[in-house]
């Protein structure tokens, strides 16, 4: 033990020296004994053992009693000072486990893999918890949850890690942390264990509390080749696709590319790709094409991202550049279109990547080269309306019927300050308020939809109106309406407006069953890579979910992670400090019974 | 003091009637009695072939020898004496330990040696350990059998000598070489020493060892201190199982030296306790172990 013991109460050690004074002094009183006639002593041996001492002084004699009764005392005096040692264990007093369950927790450089790997730490840590260590068990995936909440009942925490599970995207680890905080940063003793590879972007904004974060790492080497771009751009010369292959390991790899269109092999190569080093090819793609797939045959650490699938069909994703300030309903609702992949910025990049649809959230709206803006409060030269300044708490009016409005109802929806406009000559006011037009839209060669207001300066996000005014909003300004071939991201969750029972088949075969509310299937499923069908009413769609994510792709496990602002090292095991009294306490009693056992013989 | 003067019963004296007792060596006597000596003599007990010298008694002349070998060849006759028998009784505090007594008991058994030997015309010394006495006359004959159990009755404990020393003073005297009978509990760790002793002195030693429950299996609980019945020297002990089991070790090695003694010495030994009865010992250890014949 060494330096690893201390004491909570080490006062009471000073306890030690008088009492053991008092002991020896009791032995030291002699002993008086009833004499006894007999024929003869010479046969008797002159032992005397000294069990009760109630007269005059003597000297000390050695006794075994008197040794049992002062290690009794000193392991009592022990106890009372409280001793603690420093032990190394996952569990404190409270506990949550953060298991990570992205993509890269899929690689098998631990068995078998490191999901699993970890969920074993998790189970080996609640079994060897205390009996009052409270456990909670967070999954921290696409959307984190709590598995089971703080509880010191081992069964059911155990049982409950059997419910987690592993997605083949991004996660939101820094949600599941914040989750954890608020389950024990107000708890001195609260610990969050973090058990991941280190594979995330670094979260900022994350405040443990009282709690201490321990990161504890996944893995042990990071050897894979990537999927790290796949898709089709329309030249002068016909649709080209293109696919690029990383290897972000540490050795050299090599293996066969396979592509193919609607099922039909079109290409086949091996590609070596030296470590850190992309490999690229670029082929005309058939005309009439629309499902496009490519897989990597190789044994890799993570198979997540051997496979890619694009659409072929410009309508099938829409890549939507978000420029707000924060508005994590507009988020929310952007990201519920399956075809929306969505990149969120404050400001306007100075090279602006070729976007399908941008929106402005409350910045002032400036030309961009893309099919479609989404204006939200702040008119711009290419807006279809022109700004006359501001008005407070304009009236819904009415609103016209074309689908951009279709199944909106602004009627209750209570606006704090809006611009005042007046429509251009191509605008087309959608929704009138009693102070001017409130939504106008255009359809020249750049699709336009402005309205009026900033959201977060009304209830809007509020209403059920909401998440349907912006799907609606997609599909005006793509151009096209909801496709029947998706491709999506892994992980992420989607709507489709259907009053009809959802039914998806997984890549594996199995069935799920997902009912609508409020006119909206929420398929939250398609956790792994691979091709769903779904069927809605008679109507089927094929949705391919693939991982694409460089940082799941990078599968090395990281030594130290960014998490709140300061740097968490990955350690074996954390030290606590687990109270030593009670094994001292059964000590203390074994010796007493050896103690009364040996007197018992004696006396 | 007993209080019968009659110690043994008649029972128990019907039972010793017919018993003699049986040393293993022979002793010159004083006067003619009834046990063969190595002393040649008239008796009608063969002893040897001589040649004749003058003198002899013509009556002991082999005539058949003389017809055959024309030699005249003497018979010679074991001589017939009277046996000394020393009946040592143990009078010491110590024996007067158990219940009955170990005393009690000794001076039963005493009683019923002495009354064998005066049946057999022996000469029987009966003798009180303990006490310092002169040497009286010894007992012979059945018609002294009222005399021996009077000093039996009257045999009181309480003497405060030593066993060994008794023993030293006894084989030191002038007592008359023959058969020592010794009735005590033997606590003396000089006890063996003390029997060969005797032995040298040209004794046959018969040793009746008498020990109670008291001192075999004793029920001692606690701490004590223990004070010697004779020497009055304490001992400090603390009555544990340990305690008791070194005492029994130790008492049975003690016993078993007077054992190994007796043996080497060429006499008789035997453990009684004071509950056993004379007819019972008569028996099982005098008769079955040889000290008596019929």
């Amino acid at each position: 033990m060494g330096p690893n013991l201390s004491f909570q109460n080490p006062s009471a050690l000073a306890w030690l020296i008088p009492l053991a004074g008092i002991l020896i002094a009791l032995y030291l009183l002699r002993m008086r004994r009833r004499d006894m006639r007999v024929p003869a002593t010479f046969l008797w041996p002159a032992r005397t053992e000294e069990v009760r001492a109630n007269a005059l002084i003597q000297r000390l004699r050695f006794s075994w009693l008197l040794i049992l009764q002062l290690l009794a005392l000193a392991l009592a005096v022990l106890a009372f000072a409280g001793p603690q040692i420093k032990q190394r264990g996952l569990t404190g007093e409270a506990t949550v486990f953060v298991i990570d369950a992205s993509a890269s927790m899929g690689a098998t450089d631990v068995s078998p893999n490191r999901f699993e790997d970890a969920k074993n730490q998790v189970r080996d840590a609640i079994r060897s918890a205390k009996a009052g260590d409270r456990i909670a068990v967070i999954e921290a995936g696409p959307s984190p949850r709590v598995i089971v909440a703080l509880s010191n009942d081992a069964g059911r925490e155990i049982l409950a890690l059997d419910k987690l599970r592993r997605y083949d995207s991004e996660v939101d680890v820094g949600g599941a942390l914040r989750l954890g905080s608020a389950l024990v940063g107000s708890l001195e003793s609260g610990r969050i264990v973090l058990l991941s590879d280190g594979d995330f972007e670094a979260i900022k904004d994350f405040a443990p509390g009282k709690a201490a974060v321990v990161y504890r790492k996944i893995g042990v080497r990071g050897d894979n080749l990537a999927i790290s771009a796949f898709g089709t751009t329309d030249t002068p010369a016909g649709r080209q696709l293109y696919c690029a292959i990383t290897n972000t390991g540490n050795v050299p790899m090599e293996a066969p590319v396979t592509i193919t269109a609607d099922g039909h092999l079109i290409d086949s190569e091996k590609a070596t790709v030296a470590p850190g080093k992309t490999w690229g090819k670029t082929l005309s793609a058939p005309a009439t094409a629309k499902v496009l797939e490519v897989n990597l045959d190789v044994k890799d650490t993570l198979a997540a991202d051997n496979y890619a699938v694009t659409i072929a069909n410009p309508g099938a994703s829409l890549h939507v550049l978000l420029l707000t300030k924060g508005n994590i309903f507009l988020e929310r609702a952007l990201a519920l279109d399956p075809r929306v992949t969505l990149d969120k910025t404050t400001e306007l990049p100075a090279a602006l990547a070729p976007y399908d649809l941008v929106v402005f959230d409350g910045i002032p709206e400036k030309p961009v080269p893309s099919r479609g803006v989404l204006t939200l409060g702040q008119a711009g030269p290419n807006s279809p309306v022109t700004a006359r300044g501001e008005i407070d708490k304009p009236q819904f009016v009415s609103t016209s019927d074309t689908p951009l409005m279709k199944g909106v109802d602004l009627q209750d929806v209570y606006i704090e300050r809006a611009q005042r406009v007046e429509a251009k000559a191509e605008g087309e006011t959608v929704m009138l308020g009693n102070k001017g037009p409130l939504v106008v839209l255009s359809r020249g060669s750049q699709r336009h939809v402005y309205v009026a207001f900033e959201p977060l300066k009304s209830d809007l996000p509020l209403q059920a109106s909401f998440p349907i005014f912006i799907a609606n909003a997609l599909d005006f300004l793509s151009g096209e309406a909801s496709s029947n071939i998706l491709g999506v991201k892994a992980g992420a969750s989607f709507a489709i407006p259907t009053k009809s029972t959802v039914h998806v088949e997984s890549p594996d075969g199995t069935g799920l069953n997902v009912e609508p509310t409020g006119g909206n299937a929420v398929i939250r499923s398609l956790d792994t890579f691979g091709h769903y069908r779904l069927s809605v009413g008679s109507q089927k769609k094929d949705v391919y979910a693939s991982l694409r994510s460089e940082r799941e792709s990078d599968v090395r496990p990281v030594d130290n992670v960014s998490l709140g602002g300061g740097q968490v090292k990955a350690v074996p095991a954390p030290m606590r400090l687990t109270d030593f009294w009670r094994p001292l306490g059964l000590i203390l009693l074994l010796v007493l019974s050896g103690e009364w056992w040996l007197f018992a013989r004696r006396s | 003091m007993l209080t019968s003067s009659f110690v043994l019963s008649p029972a128990e004296m019907r039972i010793l009637e017919g018993l003699r007792l049986n040393p293993r060596g022979s002793f010159p006597g004083r006067v003619r009695g009834e046990r063969l000596t190595r002393r040649k003599g008239i008796s009608i007990e063969f002893a040897d072939y001589r040649e004749y010298s003058e003198g002899d008694d013509l009556r002991h002349l082999d005539w058949n020898v003389l017809a055959r070998l024309e030699t005249p060849i003497m018979k010679t006759y074991r001589d017939e004496e009277d046996l000394a028998v020393h009946l040592l009784l143990d009078a010491s505090p110590s024996m007067e330990f158990g219940e009955p007594t170990k005393l009690s008991a000794a001076v039963r058994l005493a009683a019923a040696m002495g009354l064998i030997g005066l049946a057999g015309g022996d000469a029987v010394y009966p003798r009180n350990l303990g006490r310092r006495e002169a040497p009286s006359a010894p007992l012979r004959g059945r018609a002294s059998s009222m005399r021996l159990m009077t000093w039996a009755s009257s045999m009181a404990g309480g003497e405060s000598r030593a066993l060994a020393e008794s023993l030293r003073e006894f084989a030191n005297s002038s007592a008359r070489a023959g058969l020592v009978i010794v009735f005590s509990d033997g606590l003396d760790p000089d006890a063996p020493t003390a029997l060969r002793m005797l032995r040298g002195r040209g004794h046959e030693v018969f040793f009746l060892q008498v020990l109670s429950d008291i001192e075999l299996d004793p029920d001692l609980e606690g701490d004590l201190r223990l004070l010697d019945a004779e020497t009055g020297a304490p001992v400090e002990i603390t009555a544990n199982g340990m305690a008791l089991a070194d005492y029994r070790r130790r008492l049975t090695e003690h016993n078993q030296a007077i054992a190994d003694t007796m043996l080497r010495i060429g006499g008789r030994y035997a453990l009684v306790r004071p509950g056993d009865s004379v007819s019972e010992i008569a028996r099982d250890v005098w008769k079955r172990e040889g000290w008596v014949r019929t």
